[in-house]
């Protein structure tokens, strides 16, 4: 009902998992790389998601404390950015590109058997815990358009006949390629999945 | 002072201005969301847009550059050209304007920023007058955001003052834009609601009708308000504010852009500080004790019966057994009034700086804001004053323990404090005086012992000047007319002194600066330009 305002003074009832102390640790040992504890906000939020799953409302007013930053500008950052999840998520996300490209290539024809396939629509997740769904701007692979990303693993050219294929296919999130050193671990820690 | 062209007009700038401020002050009207002249600059929402004149690359000559450019990001320069009045700015500007109406809900009908409102303005100044968008609007939320503000998302234009007030002024941060794009809306964390003590400043700043007042909410429509300049009663600093009413009511209270003080803030305590003026239990009757029961007494009876009264007690010793409270709520005019009063008629009466109420500490917030403890407006008023009168002066604590030796056979008492302001041992010692006059907003401890008892009129009925802490005289104008039943207290004090015609501030401010040259001085501070916002 439109006329009626949502409450936000109040907390929520349930505000997720909070930080353990290893993972406030990992945190911490990103602030000698920056000149602010603010800075370190993105790497931040990137191992809360690791460690929970998803950003829980405890876990932003923990980063909160850990950055000395109000609450607020937590969820601003989380929000801002679509990869960043407020709600649990299942194992595997399928991500739909939803810009020009793939649009013009069938990609909402593949939105839409991914919906009726799992029964779900955007940032939901199945009752099973297996599969998210969401769709996302350009991911950068036009020329191979439509384009689906299972985690961090690119799909290009799909079409929904493919798609049972691809649900059933238990490495579908698997990197073909490791991870490049570059990524933003903290200082110390051997990237995750290295070489 | 640098000195630029607009629109083929050479104006003189102030140093280090953006050229937006420098044009705004020049008397243009720029359209613009984001800048607000207390605020960093963030250059976002697009509408302030200028040509600007740029050497050509090839040629070195200067030429109008192809692209446009923020003119509240561009500081002004000695020399520079820039114009407003073209094409290319006139359709940016349209495009924009029909941007931010796209998911608007166009509700301005049951909106109370309707008449104030930039969107309004600005639509029909730089925009269209009708809507091309025939797609389903994306709609946001709205949502109680603090015990004092609402927010209604779906107006907002994401201008981002608000939050940076919050974070740059106010220093609590609360406020921030989640989401982006289209969906991007202001929002508190859930549980960390907005409650600073300067979060009224919101909906003034807010362009748009997106936060709200909740006090103000559904109370009138702007254009029925008349807006009276005034100083903030509740405080020391001396910020200045506008009444809004309607109908001898007060509806809100808004800051007063004021260079030296207040700049273009208020503290929620002087924005909802007001509501003593309305409130049911004020006096609105002369009373005189009459065989020990009071009786009502007429305003035109009462400058004679004072008289007598004043010269019966003086009469065999100058006055020493006089004493006259001046309390720091009355204005500087009304306070030299009435001492000029009870002095005429006893020239040894003691002159007694009323109760100051002090609360907390004194409070400064990141960018020099200041909510001051002494919660009276016109101590430092009434001490100079006194100081100037000579004779015989006290303080309110040596007041009331001379009253309780006996020392007094006569006093004059004014409060008009909002709150209680005597405990009952002090209005014991006080009663100890035999002739009692009192003049006050409320019922107080001390009414049991008046032999008169006078109805004060509020700072909104009244007009005059208060001297701040820093001792800044600052004038301020009547709002409303007084309750009925009450006098206003310069009149009354003015025909006391037996001054013909009606009180006047400024009048009697004349008078007083004759007296007392220090108040000849006072400060009205530079009024803002016309377009700004
Ligand atoms: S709520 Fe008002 S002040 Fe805040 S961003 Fe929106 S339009 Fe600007
Ligand atoms: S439009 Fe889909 S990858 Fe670019
Ligand atoms: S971009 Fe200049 S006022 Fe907003």
């Amino acid at each position: 009902m439109s006329w009626q305002a949502i409450d936000r003074k109040s907390a929520p009832a349930d505000e997720g998992p909070g930080l353990s102390d290893a993972v406030k640790e990992k945190i911490r040992a990103f602030f000698p790389r920056y000149e602010t504890k603010r800075a370190v906000m993105l790497p931040a939020l990137h191992v809360a998601q690791e460690a929970i799953g998803y950003i829980s409302v405890r876990a932003m007013k923990d980063i909160a404390e850990l950055l000395e930053l109000p609450p607020s500008a937590v969820m601003d950052v989380v929000t801002f950015y679509t990869h960043y999840w407020t709600h649990p998520r299942g194992e595997k996300v399928l991500m739909v590109c939803r810009s020009l490209s793939c649009q013009l290539m069938g990609a909402d024809k593949l939105q839409h058997a991914i919906e009726t396939k799992l029964g779900i629509k955007d940032h939901e997740t199945t009752p099973d815990g297996k599969f998210s769904f969401m769709t996302e701007e350009c991911l950068a692979a036009c020329d191979h358009a439509p384009c689906l990303m299972v985690n961090e693993r690119m799909h290009k050219r799909v079409t929904p006949e493919q798609l049972d294929k691809l649900l059933a296919d238990a490495d579908s999130d698997k990197l073909p390629m490791p991870r490049s050193d570059l990524y933003d671990a903290p200082h110390g820690e051997k990237p995750a999945r290295g070489h | 002072m640098p000195k630029i062209t607009v629109d083929g007009k050479q104006i003189e700038c102030r140093d280090g201005v953006p050229v937006l401020q420098a044009v705004l002050e020049a008397g243009w009207d720029v359209p613009h969301y984001c800048y607000h002249p207390g605020l960093s600059v963030v250059a976002s929402c697009r509408l302030c847009l200028m040509e600007m004149k740029m050497p050509h690359p090839q040629t070195k000559e200067m030429d109008w550059a192809p692209k446009l450019f923020p003119s509240c990001q561009t500081p002004v320069k000695d020399g520079m050209e820039v114009r407003f009045a073209s094409e290319g700015v006139a359709s940016s500007q349209s495009h924009v304007m029909e941007y931010y109406l796209v998911n608007h809900p166009l509700d301005c009908p049951v909106c109370d920023k309707a008449g104030e409102c930039y969107l309004q303005d600005y639509s029909e100044k730089f925009g269209h007058a009708s809507s091309r968008m025939v797609e389903d609007k994306h709609k946001n939320p709205k949502k109680d955001i603090g015990s004092k503000t609402l927010l209604y998302s779906d107006r907002c234009v994401v201008c981002s003052r608000c939050v940076r007030f919050g974070d740059e002024v106010a220093g609590a941060g609360e406020l921030r834009v989640i989401n982006r794009g289209h969906r991007a809306e202001i929002d508190v964390f859930p549980g960390v609601p907005l409650e600073n003590e300067l979060q009224g400043n919101v909906v003034d700043l807010c362009p748009v009708g997106a936060l709200l007042s909740k006090d103000f909410l559904f109370q009138q429509r702007v254009w029925n308000l008349r807006s009276t300049p005034s100083v903030d009663p509740t405080t020391s600093a001396g910020a200045t504010i506008w009444i809004d009413h309607n109908d001898d009511r007060i509806f809100r209270v808004r800051p007063r852009f004021n260079e030296k003080v207040n700049e273009w803030w208020i503290s929620d305590e002087t924005r909802f500080g007001w509501k003593y003026v309305a409130d049911s239990k004020r006096l609105n009757q002369p009373l005189q004790r009459d065989n020990g029961a009071m009786k009502p007494l007429r305003w035109e009876a009462a400058p004679e019966l004072l008289r007598r009264l004043l010269d019966e007690a003086a009469s065999a010793d100058q006055g020493v057994g006089v004493a006259c409270v001046l309390s720091p709520m009355l204005s500087c005019e009304e306070a030299w009034l009435l001492s000029t009063f009870v002095r005429s008629r006893a020239p040894q009466a003691t002159l007694v700086t009323g109760y100051v109420p002090v609360s907390g500490p004194d409070k400064t917030f990141p960018k020099g804001f200041k909510i001051s403890a002494e919660k009276a407006p016109n101590r430092r008023g009434v001490e100079s004053i006194i100081k100037a009168m000579g004779g015989p002066n006290a303080t309110f604590e040596q007041f009331v323990k001379s009253a309780g030796d006996g020392k007094f056979k006569l006093a004059y008492v004014t409060g008009g404090y909002p709150q209680v302001w005597l405990t009952a041992d002090q209005a014991r010692a006080i009663g100890k005086v035999q002739t009692l006059i009192t003049h006050d907003l409320f019922e107080s401890a001390l009414d049991e012992y008046a032999t008169i008892r006078l109805p004060g009129a509020s700072w909104a009925e009244r007009e005059g000047s208060f001297m701040n802490a820093d001792g800044l005289i600052q004038p301020f104008e009547r709002a409303l007319k007084p309750l009925d039943g009450v006098k206003s207290d310069g009149q009354f004090f003015h025909e006391l002194v037996g001054r013909p015609g009606l009180y006047r501030g400024a009048k009697t401010r004349e008078a007083m600066a004759e007296k007392i040259p220090a108040f000849g001085d006072i400060f009205v501070p530079r009024p803002e330009p016309e377009h700004a916002h």
